[in-house]
């Protein structure tokens, strides 16, 4: 039984507190990634799991039992660090076979974990290298190797693929993916790419300065953002923003008009909100429709075209409200300087003044 | 076809390069620095290589400045042999060395591993009054030391030589400086597989940091074969004396031989030259602080 569950969780050094009353519950066999930019505290968080930070407050407890004061070894936990921490003066085999080692298992069931280990990854012809003979891909394997080996409840990775190049990155994201599969195991993952996060998360934790934002799927916090950051965090291209006014009010809509284009107004389905506060009107940048196919239109100014293929992307409004769109259609061409599109008012998200949903 | 005017013109340009100002400076820059290097690479070589044609040459030849080999080497062999217990000698200088050496790097390594990696404010003000005590020159210590040794009874052993020196601060904050180099997610992963923290500076910090023990080894041998003042003070008696002690007591005769002094010199260094050239490319990397 490999669940965890972390319970008013806090971390302080000195008196800054960096982890502010964490709680999760996190399933057997699940892919939790924890996701936030830097020095929100999702490695300290992880660490903490691991045994490597001191728990100031709060319960850590894996199956049930609690495991604050446990040792790291005990904890039934393998850890994949950023760097690899592969032992550089030990080859590959006895990197991997170096925990068990230290645990007194006998030689033959080493040889037999590491080589069953070694079979998953296909990491057979470089047993007997040492790591400065590896490439970057090839030592996050073992890397990897050596976490499997152990047999852990609950793997831990600390941004595992921030040192590759993008290609390698993609190739060992499915890796990891494949090996969740195969392994059944329950993973905790800890990226400041949100691309990482949406494919390989069955849950991303998104933290901001030490406090859980919002948990959930990856396509429940892209499509029912809790706040204003989590919409701009999660999605690539971020989440447009324009400012808005509330002009009126129903029982289930919410009218707003844009700031920064006089007139334009729409009624968005929402109960909150007050007429005359400023609001912030989110727009996913493929939710921009064509020019009247929506419930209002705005003109905007072209900086630039990217055209990537399939899609394209166009950025707008320089210096007022940057904002980018998506345009699915494959060489589309953008010869005036203007574009008009279109937003929908239920593909829409309202944010009032402190980045909470009005839903 | 076409090819731009400029470009065209640009690789019919002719190669013979024009006299610039700056160009002139730079190679006369260049110059000094090579005349600079080389006369201190003389005055460096050229001790070491005076010492060897020394011990070729009888006494006389070396006073009236002969500078090339000889033929007296046997002959000072001879001399110095008769004279000194060399077994006896280069024993007592050997193991003071090495037992120093072997407890220095041990007590050292682990103190500036501990105030590297075990940080708090106490320990640093323990660290800075520690490098504080660097500036109090050994002859400030040197008779309360005699008092302290001589009280525990241990003056004219081969302890009261060892045990002043295993504890050193240049050594500890050497060892601290070159653990900012260790990687902490090696001593995390470590932790993670179950090591405890003398078992991480043992199988882990140890082997990773080889090139930092090899550089402070020949520091550390060197200080202590070439230690001079502190034996001299407690090492009383002829059977404990140490080489330098007994070469330093060879040019205080009434009429010295220089060949067989210089003899004695060049045995005298071949133990450091044998571990430098050991360990050489090790104490280059270890120099740098490097982490292989």
């Amino acid at each position: 039984m490999s669940s965890l569950k972390l319970r008013e969780i806090r971390k302080a050094f000195g008196s800054l507190e960096v982890i502010k009353g964490v709680n999760l519950d996190i399933a057997d066999k699940e892919f939790v990634v924890f996701v936030g930019p830097s020095g929100c505290g999702k490695s300290t968080l992880l660490r903490m799991i691991a045994g490597l930070e001191q728990i100031t407050a709060g319960d850590l407890l894996i199956g049930d039992e609690r495991m604050n004061d446990v040792d790291p070894s005990k904890r039934g936990i393998a850890m994949v660090f950023q760097t690899y921490a592969l032992y550089p003066h030990m080859t590959v085999r006895e990197n991997m076979g170096f925990a068990l080692k230290f645990a007194g298992v006998s030689k033959p069931d080493i040889a037999r974990q590491v080589d069953e280990a070694a079979r998953i990854l296909e990491l057979g012809p470089l047993m007997d290298r040492l790591p400065k003979q590896l490439s970057g891909g090839q030592r996050q394997r073992v890397a990897i190797g050596r976490a499997i080996v152990r047999q852990p409840e609950v793997f831990l990775f600390d941004e595992p693929l921030s040192n590759l190049d993008a290609e390698l990155r993609v190739h060992m994201r499915i890796e990891i993916a494949r090996l969740h599969k195969e392994l059944q195991t329950t993973i905790i993952y800890v990226t400041h790419d949100q691309v990482e996060a949406m494919t390989l998360a069955d849950k991303i934790v998104v933290l901001r300065e030490g406090v859980v934002e919002q948990v959930g799927r990856p396509l429940e916090l892209y499509d029912n953002p809790a706040n204003q950051f989590v919409a701009g965090f999660i999605g690539s291209p971020k989440m447009n923003f324009l400012a808005a006014t509330v002009v009126d009010k129903s029982a289930d809509s919410v009218r707003v008009e844009l700031i920064n284009h006089q007139g334009t107004r729409l009624s968005i389905p929402a109960t909150g909100g007050t007429v005359g506060e400023k609001v912030t009107l989110g727009v996913r940048a493929e939710h921009f429709g064509e020019a009247g196919a929506g419930d209002a239109d705005v003109t905007l100014k072209i900086d630039v075209a990217e055209h990537l293929g399939s899609t394209s992307y166009v950025y707008a409004n320089s210096g007022v409200e940057p904002l980018v769109i998506e345009r699915e259609e494959s060489r589309h061409q953008f010869g005036e300087d203007r574009i008009v599109v279109s937003i929908s008012a239920d593909q829409a998200y309202l944010f009032d003044s402190k980045g909470q949903r009005i839903r | 076809m076409t090819v731009s005017p400029m470009i065209a013109g640009a690789a019919a340009r002719p190669v013979a390069r024009a006299f610039v100002p700056g160009n002139a400076w730079a190679l006369a820059r260049r110059g000094l620095v090579y005349v600079l290097l080389s006369v201190a690479a003389f005055l460096s070589i050229f001790p070491f290589f005076w010492m060897m044609v020394g011990a070729t040459n009888t006494s006389a030849e070396i006073i009236k400045g002969k500078a090339w080999f000889g033929g007296a080497l046997l002959t000072n062999a001879a001399t110095f042999f008769a004279q000194v217990d060399a077994p006896r000698i280069f024993w007592n200088s050997g193991f003071i060395a090495v037992v120093a050496t072997a407890l220095t790097l041990a007590i050292s390594s682990l103190a500036g591993y501990g105030f590297e990696m075990f940080r708090s404010k106490i320990r640093e003000r323990i660290f800075g009054l520690l490098l504080l005590l660097l500036s109090i020159p050994f002859a400030a210590m040197m008779v309360p030391l005699f008092v302290m040794f001589s009280q525990a009874k241990l003056v004219n052993t081969f302890a009261s030589v060892i045990l002043p020196t295993v504890a050193s601060i240049f050594i500890i904050f050497y060892f601290r400086q070159a653990t900012k180099a260790f990687p902490s997610e090696l001593r995390d992963a470590a932790k993670i597989d179950g090591l405890k923290e003398w078992q991480i500076f043992l199988f882990v910090y140890l082997p990773v940091m080889r090139s930092t023990y090899a550089a402070a080894t020949i520091i550390v041998f060197m200080t202590n074969w070439n230690n001079y003042l502190w034996p001299l003070i407690v090492l009383q008696t002829a059977e404990n004396k140490t080489i330098t002690l007994i070469l330093s007591a060879l040019t205080s005769a009434y009429t010295p031989d220089y060949g067989m002094i210089l003899f004695g010199t060049v045995l005298a260094t071949l133990p450091t030259l044998v571990i430098f050239f050991l360990l050489q490319r090790r104490f280059v990397e270890g120099m740098l602080g490097a982490v292989k």
